[in-house]
């Protein structure tokens, strides 16, 4: 156990320094461009796998959270010109309170109903943010970046680093989770929520804890992609095709360990990247949607259920 | 003989090949775009695209620009403003092209905005709505032909004051373009202290506006100034002309998407008569410039087995319209010298087969050209009398003009 931290931080901390490195070594800022949406589908998927992987609740949201980071930093950057930190620190906060709120109006539900529930949500804020005309309404909002703080030498660069602490953060978090009580509890409500109730699991606590968590961690990830884009338009922000993707993600590479959504989110976000520049948008979508049938037939149980497969003893 | 035929054979061969090899010393100027090929706004995307390959290809058979051949780098970016960063990153850095063509549509080309002008490059733009107003971008050419951006909304008021209007209301959808134009258009009324009798959005995906029209004639206003998209421009005249709109309505209509459209106005026939709406080309006399004709009998021909919009006047000419801005630039400087080719574009004015171009200093036109067109004498299913002129009378601008105005709208509506 103690070994397997000291990796995994080991590893976390190669990770940074390898971002922060190739910011000197990197001419193409191509690389960055592409790897910041790699890693942001990285920490979105992690944080719908806390909800959807470890409870169970399929949570079809995704893009209400994001949207609502993505409007959140806009807020803050017209209104008082917050930098960054503080932009993605308060998205978070904003995230973690609309998921209390959303757990608590929908947790009750189960399944289906639950699922139904979020797309609704989603559909409400957008429409709320479209009428909402100081954010640009339908129109969409325009910001502008600050200059680039040292040692990167573009903006790109250090949002790429920046979405990178967010991926050591949110594994981190998953990781934690998956291994305290708090995921055994949310394990044993995934498995039968009546049984585990019955044997004194706080069910709809643990639920909140990991509603509020991916809330809080799904609008961080979207708080930077304001200034990335430098535009936001609630058509683009609140864009289902978040919630699919990460939703595809997640199923394909596993939800039963944090390592599951990090290998779906790369391996679905690197051929999304591929296919958008070499055959079509279009073409994209539809690998996903095979892609989700194979695995949902082959492997249940995503790319680490296979792996399990092979060795059963395997660690979580 | 035989030998002589293989000696024959082999000189033209090397020949062919040393020609060949001559040309390929040469590589072609890449220009470098993405377009919504799918999604929201690819309707409009796809004829717009047919329109730069139609340029293309026309300087390609003049043997191209500075003696290369033109080639299009292409991305679709699915409408969508999260993809274009990503796509023109990789225009930049992996593809190289020389030259940069926006998207079309103001959404997706926003967020390119900075990355283009860190760049230092030229960006001609596609049908976008201010996109440049707080960039400041001196090398973006906006190929639409918006001009200044209260423009459109006086033209429309223009008329209708004349027209008697003393009164106006606004209907508008809630989304991007709809809105930019509403919010001009109360910017226009209040300075013309035009009372503001009706103003509403409705949300995007309404079908059924009978309620919404009910609300808006019982204001009474004059002049109706509607902005709205494809599917809710059908469904808005569609309860006009069940319930109809009140005799005092002097003006109807100037900002609805879809109307420009061949498939649309085919299917919406006679409920167009008497809307007096935005255009950007139609086929009256006065609109035709060296090479218009051509164009349009090259892209009739294309535009089906494209399964594109018949009739492209809306953006296909512009398209084009990009393509000779460019090379005019390109041609003059005798490079691709980004600053060199915007200090030409900004100083000169560029002969196309929309017009003559000439920029202001924020990259938009000096003047705008968007025509404001009634409908009159339109039958139902029929969409080849929209090639034939009188059909869309240009009532603005004035040095344009092939008609007057039917009014008040009931009256142009028979």
């Amino acid at each position: 156990m103690k070994r397997n931290a000291i990796a995994f931080w080991g590893a976390s901390v190669l990770f940074l320094a390898a971002i922060l490195l190739s910011a000197e070594l990197v001419a193409n800022e191509y690389w960055f461009f592409a790897g910041y949406v790699i890693l942001q589908f990285i920490v979105l998927s992690v944080a719908w796998t806390i909800l959807g992987g470890y409870a169970g609740y399929v949570n079809f949201g995704t893009s209400a959270f994001f949207g609502v980071g993505v409007y959140t930093a806009v807020f803050l950057v017209s209104a008082v010109g917050a930098p960054l930190p503080v932009q993605i620190a308060i998205a978070a906060v904003v995230g973690a309170i609309l998921g209390f709120a959303v757990g608590l109006l929908t947790l009750r539900m189960q399944g289906i109903f639950f699922s139904i529930a979020t797309i609704a949500i989603t559909i409400i804020i957008e429409t709320a943010v479209t009428n909402w005309r100081e954010l640009g309404g339908a129109a969409g909002i325009q910001i502008q970046r600050p200059p680039v703080t040292a040692p990167f030498h573009t903006y790109v660069q250090m949002l790429v680093f920046v979405q990178a602490v967010l991926v050591v953060i949110s594994v981190a978090i998953a990781r934690y989770m998956q291994n305290s009580w708090i995921g055994r509890g949310l394990q044993a409500l995934r498995d039968d929520e009546l049984a585990a109730e019955c044997t004194g699991v706080p069910t709809l606590r643990l639920k909140l804890i990991a509603c509020v968590i991916s809330g809080a961690l799904m609008c961080a990830a979207g708080a930077p992609a304001a200034m990335y884009l430098q535009y936001a338009d609630p058509a683009s922000a609140f864009n289902l095709n978040y919630s699919v993707s990460v939703l595809a993600m997640a199923l394909i590479g596993g939800t039963a360990h944090w390592i599951g959504p990090v290998i779906g989110a790369i391996l679905l976000g690197v051929t999304q990247q591929v296919l958008t520049v070499t055959i079509s948008s279009e073409v994209n979508v539809l690998v996903l949607g095979v892609m989700l049938v194979l695995f949902v037939v082959g492997a249940p149980e995503g790319i680490i259920g296979l792996f399990k497969r092979r060795r059963p003893e395997g660690k979580a | 003989m035989k030998r002589r035929t293989f000696l024959g054979a082999a000189i033209t061969g090397i020949g062919v090949s040393l020609i060949g090899k001559a040309g390929a010393d040469q590589p072609p100027i890449k220009i470098g775009m993405s377009m919504p090929l799918t999604g929201g706004l690819a309707g409009g995307g796809k004829p717009s695209l047919l329109g730069i390959e139609i340029w293309r290809d026309d300087i390609n058979a003049k043997g191209g620009m500075l003696g290369r051949k033109v080639e299009l780098v292409v991305y679709d970016d699915k409408s969508s403003a999260a993809e274009s960063p990503a796509i023109y990153s990789k225009l930049l850095d992996i593809d190289k092209v020389d030259l940069l063509f926006a998207p079309y549509g103001t959404v997706p080309t926003a967020p390119i905005m900075p990355l283009v002008k860190q760049r230092g490059m030229v960006l001609i733009g596609n049908f976008s709505f201010q996109v440049n107003s707080k960039i400041h971008h001196d090398m973006w050419f906006n190929n639409a032909p918006w001009g200044p951006a209260d423009a459109w909304a006086s033209a429309f008021l223009d008329i209708g004051q004349k027209a008697g209007g003393k009164t106006m209301a606004l209907l508008s959808a809630d989304q991007e373009f709809a809105q930019n134009l509403a919010k001009t258009a109360r910017e226009v009324a209040g300075k013309r202290n035009l009372p503001i009798v009706f103003d509403q959005a409705y949300p995007p995906n309404t079908v059924e506006f009978s309620s919404i029209i009910r609300a808006l004639s019982a204001a009474k206003p004059d002049i109706v100034y509607v902005a709205s998209y494809p599917p809710d421009s059908a469904g808005i005249l569609r309860a006009v002309s069940e319930i109809g709109v009140g005799d005092n309505v002097k003006l109807f209509g100037g900002g609805m998407v879809g109307l420009q459209f061949g498939p649309v106005m085919a299917k919406m026939g006679s409920l167009l008569n008497g809307v007096v709406n935005f255009n950007t080309w139609l086929p009256e006399p006065g609109m035709y410039y060296d090479g218009t004709k051509a164009f349009f009998d090259e892209y009739s021909k294309r535009a089906v087995p494209a399964k594109v919009d018949p009739l492209g006047f809306y953006l296909a000419p512009f398209g084009y319209a990009s393509g000779q801005l460019i090379a005019a630039a390109v041609t003059a400087t005798k490079s691709l010298d980004q600053k060199a080719i915007a200090k030409y574009l900004h100083e000169s004015e560029v002969k196309t087969i929309v017009g003559p171009i000439a920029f202001s200093a924020d990259g938009e036109r000096k003047e705008t050209a968007t025509l404001q067109a009634q409908f009159q004498g339109i039958v139902d299913n029929n969409i080849d009398q929209f090639k034939k002129p009188g059909k869309q009378v240009i009532l603005f601008p004035e040095k344009l003009k092939s008609g007057n105005l039917i009014t008040p709208f009931e009256a142009a509506r028979k």
